[in-house]
């Protein structure tokens, strides 16, 4: 098949609110001050399951700089949540993890409010914890929510007690699939959670204005946070405007709704602005999304030729104490159980177990990093088992287009053979190494997501535009680089184009920046709304020239009748004209990609994770130092080709491969969540949960396969922005088993874990 | 109780009443307005609060205001020249991709510029040990070091 | 939360607002970001010393070196004496925290925090330091393996100052390493350290040796039975006293790593320290800081 091989780098695209970013002039959340202004804190639970007896705020309200004391009782009693409704505000009742909210102080300052939290009286009648997610779904397990039948549930959620979300995967017949296995290999792995780390912690403001209430929140996702606080506080969403400052980095940690509710709440009870700054120690415990644990159990027939016939997956997510967005994740990761194979028999079975811990939600390419790690070192072992190169299994069973997937998706256009060949070129697969080093190789892939969203754009009379957009730029440039894609329609320059984003009261609803969806769906939007300019300037162009509007095309600037370059007139003239009483304004949304037919009738738990619109396909090749005495494992060298289709913002698209990998390095290392018996963080704080800093981080080479996908965004592109992540903890694993002869089991892989594997 | 301060930041001098407690950064940030320096964490592992003290860097969250009297203070405002024009730096960090959500920028930029005024011309490798005290979780730091390079290969 | 602030100009400044009640504070890279993180709030009454003359600079002192107590780090790893007659020092304040903690941090700092993890106490107290303490009713000397007591506590009085720490002469055919194990390349804190100096005799053998051992007791401390194993060893005299290190080893588990794995890289590094500190002693080029050459990253 074709492919397009990347053009040279294009000339730098420098982001409009860089300026900002680097003067230190720009302004985040946490930043911003209001006249009067209250500062904010949480109480949180003191135990990680217990009872709540009394709550008395007495002593609280009484200490002098105190505004105003909330709890549950102050608040609308709504149980919220995107699939379960489990949630409340404040604690109802009952506590459930460590960071659950019980109550909420506005002070005059931080350590007023701090003292004040303090004073709040609570007593509670202890529960069990339960912290393990298979002594969850164990049978007689204590109920993490004892009323969870009697909670509204979107209904393809298939729950019953501690599992909150299950579902299954099948296709073919696995039990005759494996039976006419030449070799069955099995196994289990477990993964850690691990956090998004944003480096801006949690930032919220509210201020009131009447009955409206104006929200400047860090959140990835401004019209789900509206949402959010119109349901909870049962307002309309006319009368709630959300504003995000600049957002210092999400990576789905600060998807969702988060905060904003308590936050409006203590405002319009203190009737004062009230501003919520989290600690870092606050970022790793409170927000609900955190990256999920996982039990995987993986089994697989296979012909002694390579050839995959059948894969049983088994896998437990831990859901923490709340669903959020995390009920659709058991259809992700038993997605991702098969990876990117023909595999003509397949049962998955995955389920989400409710514990008394942090609950998880989106973080970059949620339930993949972690289920690839278990896949891809499987792969490698079912490799070992058959005496074949890794590599060539791979190569072997990869999906090329007209191949069917889990769920009897015909992939189309897609490059995943062509990443596997040029993630091993890149790196020297096979090359002499010392041998303390190796190479370790990983497949993964992942979907793009089918959106609405909307953006206008107008022009204004001296030729210059504005794109007005509901989309929301967490620092990965999508927003940024759209005026590349107005221009291109209107051949003018980027430049010319200013952003209008992250205010829910100025652009059209949009998903927000989740699901690598920004390009992908409001690029379409915003390419839409040029189009609709590009038509009215069309027609003002007919009139003034009068030329047939067929015979009139766009170029530099103006609108020419074709094949005469003198009959002509400049964008700005015809703005100026229209400026007076014909306005040009255009607004777009486009048609979202339909989604793929697929035959998923054996399935259960279908939450639209079985057809996958624009996949993404990805391989990543790593090598590593293993110090075999220590098991401390160095990253040398990644080298990294991605199938994103066709990539729009070079600069940008890159910036996401090697943040991603980076992110990857530390989940495969360091990152993890080390819980006590009873479901507290242990290491909620950057020395003891360490990220990969910039000498960890090794050179990285990115290379594009672009396969334009018909079926996929706007001139053929996909997803970009959460493939990264995906492969990385697998490369790393399969190198470190490589030069240890020891295959690591648990997420993280670090030192003692490395050092344990080799011991037994 | 508070006390008489004067601070000198970005040759200015500002004179504030304040408690002992307080950080430099709260200060920065709160009685002298300048919000460039962010908090990222509690325990001097992030680097975003980082400022220079006479010349060298120091995270500003764990460092007490008081202790900064008579001492000259350098913070990312005070990169940027005295009619706009940006630091190399600065220049250099947008135009390689080292900026994408902007929030560790500021103290990247000043661990940069420390790195830089007593080390003109670094190997890659010593950028990023200089650099490993500011956490980046946007980039992995490849747009970061590739600005940082390529302003030392610009320097005489 | 800290009521009263005053900044000394003067050594006796300090001894006095020590002697009303006061606690010092130089660089805060201990003090304050442990109130910032919850380990202890900041004290009532703080004595700032950074502006003290007095309490910086590294002399000449009987064919010694003397660090007066405000010495940085960065200073000691910039020293050239340090360097070439005290390797295993500037090993160790090479990798303490990031550039910006060596800037700050201090000597005198890093050692009246005591932590069982903290850096140059293994050096110190191989080499034999003395630490100076001062306080209104006079000095004292105190050996550094007599003044760490226990986790975060010191044998001086809370109105004593330490003022300097003296690093005796060192041998003709000494060599010294401080060596940690590092899970990431740098921005790290000890889970395992140890710390070994030795003396070669003019035929090679090891004359004397002192092997300390950080992050693997309640205190930084010497393990007698692996010096002994060195200087008196045969061919396999290094491995044997890597033995005896992880043997005296009193390993926790915590969220840094397990005991069993603590006391196998009890072993391990105890083994390169010692590899190093001879190699050092022989003549032979040791990168400073050891730790990422000999854990094969650069």
């Amino acid at each position: 098949m074709a492919t397009v091989e990347q053009a040279p780098a294009a000339a730098p695209f420098i982001r409009q609110d860089g300026k900002d970013k680097v003067t230190g002039l720009g302004r985040y959340t946490a930043d911003l001050s209001l006249t009067g202004m209250l500062y904010a804190k949480f109480r949180y639970a003191d135990h990680t399951h217990a009872r709540i007896l009394r709550i008395d705020t007495a002593r609280a309200r009484q200490l002098p700089g105190v505004f105003a004391v909330i709890t549950h009782a102050d608040v609308p009693d709504v149980r919220y949540g995107a699939f379960v409704q489990d949630r409340t505000l404040f604690a109802k009742d009952v506590v459930r993890f460590e960071g659950e909210l019980v109550a909420a102080v506005a002070a005059l300052t931080p350590e007023i409010a701090a003292a004040a939290v303090e004073l709040i009286e609570i007593d509670y009648e202890p529960l069990p914890a339960v912290a393990d997610v298979e002594a969850a779904l164990a049978e007689g397990a204590t109920l993490v929510h004892e009323g969870w039948a009697d909670y509204s549930a979107a209904d393809e959620v298939v729950r019953d007690g501690n599992d909150c979300s299950r579902s299954t995967i099948v296709k073919g017949d696995i039990e005759s699939g494996l039976a006419s296995a030449d070799v069955v290999v099995k196994e289990r792995y477990v993964a850690d959670m691990s956090h998004a780390v944003p480096i801006e912690p949690h930032a919220v403001v509210a201020q009131w204005n009447g009955d409206k209430v104006t929200v400047w929140s860090s959140t990835q996702v401004p019209f789900m946070a509206r949402a959010g606080v119109a349901t909870t506080l049962e307002m309309s969403e006319a009368d709630v405007r959300i504003v995000v400052p600049l957002l210092g980095g999400g990576f789905g940690g600060k998807c969702e709704f988060h905060f904003e509710a308590q936050v409006a709440a203590l405002a319009r009870a203190a009737r004062r602005p009230v501003r919520l700054v989290f600690s870092r120690r606050e970022e790793f415990v409170a927000p609900d999304h955190r990256r999920e644990g996982q039990v995987i159990e993986l089994e697989t027939g296979v012909m002694n030729d390579g050839t995959l016939v059948a894969r049983r997956g088994r896998l437990v997510l831990d859901n923490g104490a709340y669903g959020a967005d995390a009920p659709f994740f058991p259809q992700l990761a038993a997605m991702m159980a098969v990876g990117p194979y023909r595999v003509p028999h397949v049962s998955v079975d995955a389920s989400l177990a409710y514990t008394n811990t942090a609950p998880s939600g989106s973080v970059r390419a949620p339930s993949a990093p972690q289920s690839c790690w278990a896949v891809e070192q499987h792969m490698d072992s079912i490799a070992g088992r058959l005496g074949i190169d890794p590599v060539e299994l791979r190569r072997r069973n990869i999906v090329k287009p007209g191949d069917e997937g889990s769920t009897r998706q015909v992939y189309d256009a897609i490059g995943a053979a062509e990443t596997l060949e040029k993630a091993a070129e890149l790196i020297g697969y096979g090359r002499e190494l010392p041998d303390d080093e190796a190479i370790g190789v990983a497949c993964g892939f992942w979907p793009s997501f089918s959106m609405p969203s909307g953006a206008f754009v107008k022009i204004h009379g001296d030729g210059s535009g504005t794109i007005v957009t509901g989309a929301q730029e967490c620092g990965t440039g999508a927003v940024m680089a759209l005026p590349l894609l107005a221009a291109e329609v209107l051949c003018m320059r980027p430049e010319q184009f200013t952003i209008v984003y992250q205010d829910t009261d100025a652009g059209p609803w949009d998903a927000g920046a989740s699901g690598s969806q920004t390009t992908f769906n409001n690029g379409r939007a915003v390419i839409q709304a040029a189009h609709d300019i590009r038509e009215q300037l069309l027609d003002l162009a007919a009139e003034e020239l009068e030329a047939s509007r067929d015979d009139l095309e766009l170029g530099d600037g103006m609108v020419r009748v074709k094949g005469s370059p003198t009959k002509s007139v400049e964008i700005s003239a015809l703005a100026e004209t229209a400026a007076g009483d014909k306005l040009l304004l255009g607004r777009g949304s486009g048609s979202p990609p339909p989604v793929p037919d697929v035959d998923a009738s054996g399935c259960t738990g279908r939450l639209g994770m079985e057809s996958w619109v624009g996949p993404t396909f990805i391989t990543h090749a790593v090598r590593c130092k293993v110090d075999r005495e220590t098991g401390v494992v160095r990253v040398l060298e990644v080298a990294a080709a991605h199938d994103s289709g066709r990539v729009l913002n070079r600069i940008g698209a890159d910036g996401q491969v090697e943040g991603g990998v980076v992110m990857g390095i530390g989940m495969a290392l360091s990152e993890g969540i080390q819980l006590s018996d009873d479901g507290r963080q242990l290491n909620p704080y950057l020395l003891d949960y360490k990220l990969a800093t910039a000498s960890d981080a090794p050179p990285i080479t990115v290379h594009w396969v672009e396969v334009p996908d018909p079926g996929a965004g706007p001139n053929g592109a996909k997803g970009v922005a959460e493939p990264p992540c995906v492969p990385t903890p697998g490369a790393i694993a399969n190198a470190i088993a490589k030069v240890t002869g020891a295959r690591v089991h648990r997420l993280p892989m670090t030192p003692t874990r490395v050092w344990e594997a080799m011991q037994s | 109780m508070r006390y008489d301060a004067t601070l000198n930041v970005n040759g200015d001098s500002y004179s504030v009443e304040i408690e002992p407690h307080r950080s430099l950064l709260s200060v920065l940030r709160g009685e002298l307005g300048l919000a460039g320096s962010k908090e990222g964490c509690d325990d001097s592992e992030c680097g975003a609060c980082m400022v220079l003290v006479d010349g060298q860097p120091v995270n500003s969250c764990s460092y007490l205001a008081l202790q900064t009297q008579g001492r000259e203070i350098v913070t990312v405002e005070g990169l940027t020249g005295a009619s706009g024009e940006l630091h190399r730096l600065q220049h250099a960090f947008l135009a390689e991709g080292g900026v994408q959500c902007g929030f560790c920028t500021p103290g990247m930029l000043i661990s940069a510029k420390a790195l830089l005024d007593s080390n003109p011309h670094p190997s890659e490798d010593e950028v990023r040990l200089a650099l490993s005290g500011n956490l980046c979780r946007c980039t992995g730091y490849q747009g970061i070091v590739r600005a940082v390079m390529s302003v030392a290969a610009g320097s005489p | 939360m800290t009521a009263t602030y005053t900044s000394a100009e003067r050594v006796d400044d300090a001894l006095a607002a020590l002697a009303a009640g006061a606690r010092p504070v130089a660089g805060g890279t201990d003090l304050v970001v442990g109130a910032r993180h919850g380990k202890a709030p900041l004290p009532e009454s703080l004595v700032a010393i950074h502006d003290v003359a007095e309490l910086r600079g590294i002399t000449g002192s009987d064919g010694g070196l003397r660090l007066a107590a405000m010495v940085s780090h960065a200073e000691i790893v910039g020293h050239p004496d340090v360097r070439a007659r005290y390797p295993a020092l500037a090993d160790a304040s090479a990798i303490v925290g990031s550039h910006a903690t060596r800037h700050v941090g201090t000597i005198g700092g890093n050692l009246m925090n005591a932590s069982p993890a903290m850096e140059t106490g293994g050096p110190l107290i191989c080499f034999g330091a003395e630490a100076v303490l001062r306080s209104v009713r006079g000095e004292r000397r105190v050996a550094v393996a007599d003044l760490l007591v226990g986790p975060g506590s010191t044998s001086a009085e809370p109105d004593e100052l330490l003022v300097a720490v003296l690093l005796p002469v060192q041998p003709r055919g000494a060599g010294s390493c401080y060596l940690r194990l590092e899970y990431r390349r740098h921005m790290e804190i000890a889970v395992v350290g140890v710390t070994c100096a030795v003396t070669l005799a003019a035929g090679g053998g090891v004359e004397q040796a002192r092997i300390a051992i950080t992050a693997l007791a309640p205190t930084i401390r010497r393990v007698p039975e692996a010096e002994q194993a060195l200087a008196g060893g045969g061919a396999d005299a290094v491995s044997v006293a890597a033995v005896a290190v992880a043997a005296a080893a009193q390993p926790i588990s915590d969220v840094r790593a397990t005991a069993d794995y603590r006391r196998a890289m009890a072993q391990v590094i105890a083994r390169r320290a010692i590899t190093a500190a001879l190699a050092r002693a022989r003549g032979e080029h040791v990168p400073i800081p050891a730790s990422p050459a000999l854990h094969g990253a650069t």
